[in-house]
């Protein structure tokens, strides 16, 4: 195994991670807002919105993560009419449009939401947590995809055989 | 010179008396300005959510917005104060407050964080209002859940009161209090009716717990694009509106009582004191958080 | 509104389309080029990126990867093969009994999971096999099962209702939607099974053993558990036990408890399972996202109201504009995945068709049914390529043989659009 897919996998395992632990975190969040209303009846004010941001957090996390697998929903009808050849140079020219939306969007439009709310100390209502550590999520999964995007590219050229 | 549009998001539908004070503001802009500000409304939260319209204000995609003070609070601290219960004696004395030096302070402290504040609109008072059990004192509160917004001092408020504080997001509510998973929750008449509550509630207790204002807000980012002249005039007609949105505001409650009079809905008229008494830590607990603001509490107290 | 904005939007959309960009990409890419077109580059970006995330920052979402984790949990034990087994014992017997055993297996699969796509790969795959046994060609198996995995879309549990919700802005609440769905999904199901009965009788084939009630019994017993899922989560719903969300997570802790107890699945299970269904709610959750800010454009660009004010002007019969909507639903299906066009298209047609006194709840049926048609389709067909793929034809041999069930659908569709009864009943009874 080469360094650059070492390094790959490395980072897929602890992304997989994440979103388990995120995910079983989000069960019992819920569970538990439910059965302490019903046998405790008391309402915790912080389930919502803890179950809310999570919520962010593993959509745009695993958003990421599909990247690398390459599993988004997409359509390939005309894609499998191409050569083998042209498959090729498609998915680059894919890849180089998911990098530059997770380039624009994610990492610069994304630094400056979390940089203006940050700033701006916006703090959420229950949880008194600022704001900007939720947005955070999206330039840090805009600079995993960009990664991704690089690591597909090199993929292409260094090995032919793959499409 | 050239035409500025100012693109302004609220959440309320175009029924509402506080839209009815924006369409008065858009008006009176438009005519001072002789068109070359124009205002272009988006009702029903086209734009976004409160918290969400206001981040787009700061970011500068839109340039004001009508919020509620309870929304507010969560980007400028100031406002939390409107929010504390029984804080004004009646209206008179609200909009002396509001529309006096402690007011205008307030508006003006938004500009830190890019939100200029123009002007109060009447948003009445709330009070409680449920399915199944009324509430006539507050002994008849304790235990029952009633949804309170996502704010922590409406949450002290009713838990303090007896009640099981219960933050629901405001889409789900129709259904929970239809189903029982809340008993109740709290409002002014005019969104009482609007939200089509008053149909599945049995008893609309007025006791006036809290009279948290809207708002009028623009974005510094699009303030500071203005001249001085359109600064003037977008003033001028921010305050010409509010007196007007009063007007409306009068008007929308008297209709909305008589609606859900005639539906049946059982409207209690408590002794407001006895809730005000069991609120009071609130205040208190408050001060002891944010000292700053005692001041500005004392103040309006007096 | 400029016109030249919504032309680089909907050209740019296209071609990313076609070159299998992303769908969720290419969305948010053709908003990016539209939207930086109309406002200034740094408000406009960022105005994006926050769209992304308030978008999907909703506690009602968050059905979604809880129904998706509860189906895939009860996929895990199996339940696929007892539910055909229970169908099957129902209407083996009939003319083309096979093919019932696929639409009425593809109902009840559909309504547990949520997910037309689940329903149509769990199901197809199985059934297609044994239904060329017995004579069927396999693009006709295909069709039965494509179009009628589209029913568990209507009968609750259903993430497109839940997005629906959403896109009405509370104007129609989930268990309403959920309950105005059982009628118009059990009778799409029946409208595809009396047309199988046309070409079963008219083709002859075969007839099954007819199963004896024991068996059925049997059958049942194997299958009681997982049926009994939708009653909980409806039930709970219905009584007001709890929110449609809490509603989903109390599946998850059924479904995970009985599986645990039928020893199809361990503990340590778990986390496969988390991932899996975590990245199936990514998949969806990811299109929300690029959907929401695409929808926010639209509104930014004043179109909901343009589209609104032109059909009420021009089209001056309530029954005409309904049907207009209708047509422009179909050809927006075509093209669109369900997801994006719910969350786009609800917020310009929902004022109108409430103007015209359309329930929203009705009108979250006739729309989520309308696209039921789209996902069938091509060129954007995500159950028409599931579909075809688990039954190993090519989609153009799949099309020929599609085309009298899409006619049904749209049948249906026409039935359910102007009958509000057919919705409402359910709901009125229960006054949701
Ligand atoms: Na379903
Ligand atoms: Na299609």
């Amino acid at each position: 195994m080469s360094k650059a897919e070492y390094i790959f996998n490395k980072i897929n395992k602890t992304l997989e991670w994440f979103i388990i632990i995120i995910f079983a975190l989000l069960v019992l969040d819920v569970l538990f807002q439910v059965i302490s209303r019903y046998l405790l009846g008391t309402s915790f004010t912080w389930t919502e919105e803890f179950a809310r941001f999570s919520l962010i957090w593993m959509t745009i996390i695993g958003a990421a993560y599909l990247n690398a697998k390459k599993e988004h929903l997409s359509m390939d009808f005309l894609y499998q009419k191409l050569s083998i050849k042209n498959k090729r140079k498609a998915s680059i020219i894919i890849e180089i449009f998911i990098f530059l939306f997770a380039l624009i969007i994610m990492v610069i439009g994304g630094f400056n939401l979390v940089y203006t709310t940050l700033h701006l100390n916006q703090l959420s209502g229950t949880l008194r947590i600022p704001l900007g550590y939720v947005y955070a999520i999206l330039p840090l999964s805009g600079i995993l995809i960009m990664y991704f995007s690089i690591y597909h590219i090199s993929n292409f050229y260094s090995n032919k055989n793959i499409v | 010179s050239e035409t500025k549009v100012l693109y302004l998001g609220h959440t309320l539908p175009q029924t509402h008396p506080v839209h009815k004070g924006i369409i008065e503001f858009k008006k009176a802009l438009e005519l001072k300005s002789n068109g070359t500000l124009k205002v272009k409304v988006f009702p029903d939260g086209q734009l976004g959510s409160e918290r969400e319209t206001l981040e787009l204000l700061q970011i500068g995609s839109v340039a004001a917005t009508k919020v509620s003070a309870a929304t507010l609070s969560n980007f400028v601290p100031e406002y939390n104060v409107l929010g504390i219960p029984y804080l004004f004696r009646n209206k008179e004395h609200q909009f002396s407050v509001l529309e006096g030096k402690v007011g205008k302070t307030i508006l003006e402290k938004g500009s830190k964080f890019w939100l200029r504040g123009l002007c109060y609109y009447d948003a009445g008072s709330r009070s409680f209002y449920t399915s199944k059990k009324a509430i006539r004192t507050p002994e008849d509160l304790k235990g029952l859940k009633i949804r309170v917004q996502n704010n922590q001092m409406a949450i002290n408020m009713v838990n303090s009161m007896g009640g099981a504080a219960t933050p629901l997001a405001y889409g789900e509510l129709y259904a929970a209090i239809q189903q029982g998973v809340v008993d109740g929750a709290e409002n002014n008449p005019p969104s009482f009716v609007s939200s089509n509550h008053y149909e599945i509630s049995k008893y609309y207790t007025l006791d006036q717990h809290s009279s948290v204002p809207d708002v009028l807000l623009i974005g510094t980012k699009f303030w500071n694009k203005l001249s001085e002249q359109e600064k003037v005039w977008v003033q001028a007609a921010a305050d010409e509106s509010a007196q007007a949105q009063k007007v409306f505001w009068r008007e929308s409650v008297e209709a909305s009582m008589k609606i859900v009079k005639d539906w049946g809905v059982e409207v209690i008229i408590p002794e407001k004191s006895l809730f005000a008494e069991e609120s009071k830590n609130v205040v208190i607990e408050f001060v002891k958080k944010f000292p700053e603001m005692a001041d500005i509490v004392n103040q309006i107290k007096k | 509104m400029e016109v030249i904005s919504i032309i680089v939007l909907f050209a740019s959309f296209f071609t990313l389309l076609l070159m299998k960009v992303p769908v969720a990409y290419s969305i948010g890419i053709s908003t990016t080029l539209s939207l930086l077109l109309n406002i200034d580059k740094m408000p406009g970006l960022t105005t994006i990126a926050q769209r992304m995330t308030t978008g999907i920052d909703s506690f009602a979402l968050l059905a979604i990867p809880f129904f998706v984790l509860a189906g895939e949990i009860m996929k895990q034990g199996g339940i696929a093969n007892r539910l055909i087994n229970f169908a099957k014992s129902l209407v083996a017997s009939l003319p083309g009994g096979l093919a019932y055993v696929n639409v009425l297996a593809s109902m009840l699969f559909g309504a547990i999971s949520g997910s037309a796509v689940a329903a149509a790969s769990a199901i197809g795959s199985i059934m297609t096999d044994r239904m060329e046994k017995e004579g069927y060609p396999r693009a006709l198996s295909a069709s039965v099962n494509i179009t009628s995995s589209t029913t568990g879309l209507l009968i609750p549990p259903s993430n497109i209702l839940i997005v629906y919700a959403l896109a009405s802005g509370g104007t129609a609440s989930v268990a309403a939607l959920f309950i105005a769905g059982y009628l118009p999904g059990i009778l799409l199901g029946f409208a595809i099974m009396g047309y199988i009965a046309f070409i079963a009788i008219s083709k002859g084939y075969s007839k099954g053993k007819r199963s004896t009630l024991k068996e059925v019994w049997t059958y049942f017993r194997k299958a009681f558990f997982s049926l009994l899922l939708l009653v909980v989560v409806v039930g709970g719903i219905v009584a007001g036990i709890f929110t449609a969300t809490e509603a989903s997570v109390i599946a998850v802790l059924y479904a995970a408890i009985l599986s645990l107890i039928y020893g199809d699945m361990k503990v340590k299970d778990f986390p496969s399972i988390l991932l899996t269904s975590g990245k199936t709610t990514s998949v969806v959750m990811f299109l929300i996202c690029t959907s929401m800010a695409m929808s926010w454009l639209f509104s930014f660009e004043g179109i909901p109201e343009m589209i609104s004010t032109f059909l009420l002007e021009s089209l001056n019969n309530k029954f005409a504009i309904f049907l207009a909507i209708n047509i422009i639903l179909l050809i927006i299906g075509t093209f669109m995945d369900m997801t994006p066009a719910v969350l786009i298209f609800t917020p310009i047609f929902l004022p109108v068709v409430t103007t015209l006194g359309m329930h929203p709840v009705h009108f979250g049926i006739v729309i989520v049914l309308n696209l039921c048609i789209g996902i069938c389709t091509p060129p954007v067909g995500t159950l028409l390529f599931v579909g075809s793929g688990v039954a190993n034809v090519s989609v153009t041999k799949v099309i020929k043989s599609l085309l009298p069930f899409l006619a049904i659908m749209i049948a249906v569709l026409m039935l359910i659009s102007f009958i509000p009864e057919i919705s409402m009943f359910l709901p009125n009874l229960f006054e949701l």
